[in-house]
């Protein structure tokens, strides 16, 4: 119940982010002072807390994915099944989220 | 979309044919695999943004104006929009209904098509203009 209400929510988050991602993508393809913006304002502290919650929310979304993947098999249904893969994939969204940023953006 | 009430029974009756065999079955099946395939795309993105996240457009368009990059990319965009599409029309179907869901529906159309068009068109001008 809970995972599904958060698979949609991510969904619809991912739904906006994406809207983040073109207008990068459009600011690079104009020109460098729109880019200096976009820069700015993703670089700041605000941005930067938007882009973390947008990471996680791709990366539960695609786990939330394969687990209906998974589904689509007949596979992990009983219950006892479902709960531990809820679980393993609420888990496995936060730290592969710390690990993406702790590699790539806080050591980097 | 129909006007008249759904009840518990109209949907456990097959009899009366409630939803669209057809349409339902193509939706599921594209959801699937456009969701599939955007596992690629966030893999391809996560390149994308580590390597360029902050960069001047010199060093954007070196990356993302290789074609092998620029071009998947700009597919994977416009698979993405698809999803976000079908997975928006999944939450439309369960709130509104009517000229509501109409509405909403074409806005959701509109959103995904400028963001596919605006994110995939300005990966495209990068790799073939600059």
């Amino acid at each position: 119940m809970a995972m599904s209400i958060i698979h949609r929510a991510t969904g619809i988050a991912n739904y906006a982010g994406m809207a983040l991602l073109a207008i990068w993508l459009v600011a690079a393809a104009a020109d460098q002072e729109a880019l200096n913006l976009v820069n700015l304002v993703y670089g700041s502290w605000f941005g930067q807390l938007v882009l973390f919650g947008f990471t996680w929310s791709l990366v539960h979304h695609m786990l939330g994915g394969l687990r209906h993947w998974v589904w689509d098999f007949a596979a992990m249904m009983e219950p006892g099944q479902r709960e531990l893969m809820a679980w393993a994939t609420l888990a496995a969204s936060v730290v592969i989220t710390l690990l993406i940023w702790t590699v790539f953006v806080w050591m980097a | 979309m129909r006007e008249t009430v759904i009840t518990p029974a109209s949907i456990a009756n097959p009899k009366t044919h409630y939803g669209d065999a057809k349409a339902s079955t193509r939706h599921f099946i594209t959801q699937r695999v456009t969701g599939l395939i955007n596992v690629l795309f966030l893999g391809l993105l996560l390149f994308i943004v580590v390597r360029l996240a902050g960069q001047d457009r010199a060093d954007m368009v070196s990356v993302i104006g290789n074609f092998w990059i620029g071009v998947p990319l700009a597919l994977l965009i416009a698979i993405a929009a698809v999803h976000m599409r079908n997975g928006m029309r999944d939450t439309l179907e369960d709130y509104f209904a009517g000229s509501m869901y109409r509405l909403t529906m074409l806005l959701n159309t509109l959103f995904c098509l400028i963001v596919g068009l605006a994110g995939a068109g300005a990966v495209l001008k990068i790799v073939f203009w600059g």
